[in-house]
């Protein structure tokens, strides 16, 4: 790891040097807060500082539709070729963004690889951001609000410059291609820093404490808040398809024309009905306090007995986007007998 | 008796391959060897893979399962009713129960190609049955996996202690492998006890009650014995119950379940219960390890 600073009147000249490394995406402000990950065309479109866009970084990884294995005529299967597998840089993402990233890589790349997700994963640059938390935020709850690898460059704002990290050959490719744009950071930039990221730790009101969560939670298997949360879930999945760590998919295969046959791979979350259901009728989790349960455990109990950590990083995006008003903190307190 | 050292958690592995392709999720093309009827809507598939090396190379372990694809149709979870001590080809126990086994059935014949992935999941722990007794309670269907596993048992007798296989249906009809399964007990192979639910007119000698009542005619040594369960949900309640007042430790009682599964290889998130994918770390867990996960059994 290295540790450079950049003025900040050079941000435009950097960001644009970044198409070098692939096709440029970054937060865009389709509408007033609303802040979509997209294809730039103007380097001044990017909105690096967007608290969450709607989809996080997997959609540039796993498409929500793509075709796995297809087959010609007579021919034998082979892999799908629908999947973008040519270089793109994501200029924007925040720290929980890259811990969301560095969880998707322990699930797709280890045991029996994902060769569609390495591709994507392989092709993909990763510039960070500092963001700065608001009251959705719980991030420091979970140790995601600040990371130390996972990605190529990382800019730190500071008041009239960046404070940026170096954390790969290729993040250090791309600082060697403008080398005039930085210089060696200063006692002063830490000292900036330090300032800064206590004023982070001030702006994040949101918390969530875990705690010893999986054993409570195992003693809270039978507690009548999961049969609560049935009721006021709507078994949407909006919180699945929103959450950077949420990467269940279903697999379906389709004729598209005559003599030819494929097996597309789609999005889909352990809410909706038929997650479980088996040929024969059989349905594991019939009930939808089943399912809310099930969400709620594998995040913070099965997740954390498998990998030693939550599948959380406490973006917020689930607050924010679920239609009933379910808030994660809250299921939690209420868990802790809190509410 | 139970062993004081705890099982390894289930943990993800180094990247591994299987042997049916690098791409985990392309399939490699098999033919249907022969089909035969071996219960009602129940038939038994011989397939070799086309690749000759693959087809020789492909091991598997009793208890592991493959996924079955027509690219077009569908692909699904099947388990393995052979043995791999019995190279080259191998056999899928299928019942009628979907569209994607609907189509097997009313279009598949022998000499097509289809498509397998595998072998997947963890299979039967076959180094702790050597030298030990070994009970196999079979439910149904769940004679299936455990057809493989008698093969095995038998094909390399001399290693284990005595074989014993209970196995319940719901009527005569049902009961599969019947043949086979007589002419095992003749041979004294192992002892094998069927039940039927009801007898319903048909021609039927044998015992008539559920499987667990099977469990009263027999004396075991559960000190050097493992019981090896397989049926459908509700069968594994009673069994287990039933097993567990026999004074079978819980870690002595191994079980396979049937979950709904995407990619069988630890990615799509369906077959997750609990901490475990049961495709990855199942689909055989013991006792003691299934019944501390929710909604693993009792649902």
């Amino acid at each position: 790891m290295q540790t450079l600073r950049m003025k900040t009147e050079l941000l435009p000249t950097f960001v644009e040097g970044l198409r070098a490394w692939g096709t440029l995406h970054a937060p865009v402000e389709r509408r007033p807060g609303v802040f979509s990950i997209e294809p730039i065309r103007d380097v001044s479109e990017a909105r690096p500082d967007a608290i969450r866009t709607i989809l996080p970084m997997k959609k540039l990884l796993l498409p929500p539709r793509f075709v796995v294995v297809a087959r010609q005529g007579d021919g034998p299967p082979v892999a799908g070729e629908d999947v973008d597998f040519s270089p793109r840089v994501y200029f924007g993402a925040h720290a929980c963004d890259i811990h969301a990233l560095k969880i998707l890589d322990l699930m797709f790349l280890s045991d029996y690889p994902d060769p569609y997700y390495r591709r994507s994963r392989e092709s993909l640059t990763v510039v960070g951001y500092g963001c700065m938390p608001d009251d959705k935020c719980f991030c420091h709850s979970l140790g995601t609000s600040n990371v130390d690898d996972g990605f190529d460059l990382f800019l730190n704002p500071l008041e009239d410059r960046f404070l940026v990290t170096v954390a790969s050959a290729r993040g250090d490719d791309i600082v060697r291609a403008s080398p005039e744009l930085f210089q060696p950071a200063t006692r002063q930039d830490t000292l900036d820093y330090l300032a800064r990221a206590k004023r982070r730790a001030a702006a994040a009101t949101l918390a969530l404490d875990v705690t010893d969560l999986p054993y409570i939670m195992e003693l809270k298997t039978e507690d009548q808040v999961w049969q609560e949360l049935g009721k006021k879930c709507l078994c949407c999945g909006s919180c699945s398809m929103v959450c950077p760590t949420c990467s269940c998919f279903n697999v379906a295969d389709e004729i598209p024309c005559e003599g030819c046959a494929q097996r597309v791979r789609t999005w889909d979350a352990c809410l909706y009905r038929d997650y479980a259901l088996v040929a024969g009728g059989h349905n594991f989790r019939a009930d939808r306090a089943d399912r809310v349960r099930n969400r709620y455990y594998h995040k913070q109990e099965a997740f954390v007995r498998e990998f030693g950590k939550p599948s959380c990083v406490g973006c917020g995006r689930c607050i924010e986007n679920c239609p009933t008003g379910i808030n994660v903190v809250d299921v939690f307190r209420h868990v802790r007998g809190e509410l | 008796m139970s062993s004081a050292i705890p099982e390894p958690m289930p943990v993800r592995s180094a990247p591994r391959k299987l042997p049916t392709g690098d791409n985990p999720y392309l399939p490699a093309p098999a033919r249907i060897m022969r089909i035969r009827e071996v219960g009602p809507d129940v038939r038994l598939y011989d397939l070799r893979f086309v690749d000759p090396d693959l087809a020789e190379r492909f091991r598997f372990r009793p208890g592991q399962f493959v996924m079955l694809s027509v690219l077009g149709v569908g692909e699904a979870p099947f388990s393995l009713p052979s043995s791999p001590t019995r190279r080259g080809t191998f056999q899928l126990g299928i019942r009628r129960a979907g569209s994607f086994t609907g189509y097997l059935f009313d279009h598949a014949v022998e000499g097509d190609s289809v498509g397998v992935r595998g072998p997947l999941g963890n299979g039967f722990p076959l180094e702790r049955f050597e030298g030990q007794d070994v009970l196999m309670v079979a439910g149904g269907l769940g004679m299936v996996p455990l057809r493989g596993l008698l093969q095995y048992l038998i094909d390399l007798r001399d290693r284990f202690g005595r074989v014993i296989l209970l196995y319940g249906t719901r009527s005569p009809d049902q009961v599969l492998f019947r043949d086979e399964l007589q002419s095992v007990a003749r041979r004294g192979d192992a002892e094998v006890l069927l039940t039927v639910d009801q007898k319903q007119d048909l021609d039927w000698a044998g015992h008539v009650g559920v499987v667990t009542e099977l469990l009263d005619d027999i004396r075991l040594d559960v000190s050097r014995t493992y019981a090896v369960a397989c049926g459908p949900p509700v069968f594994y309640k009673f069994v287990m119950d039933k097993l567990v007042k026999g004074h079978f430790a819980k870690d002595r009682i191994y079980l396979s379940l049937e979950r709904r599964m995407e990619c069988g290889v630890g990615k799509c998130g369906h077959c997750a219960v609990g901490y475990t994918f049961t495709c990855l770390h199942g689909p055989v867990f013991s006792f003691w390890d299934a019944m501390n996960l929710p909604e693993l059994i009792y649902t």
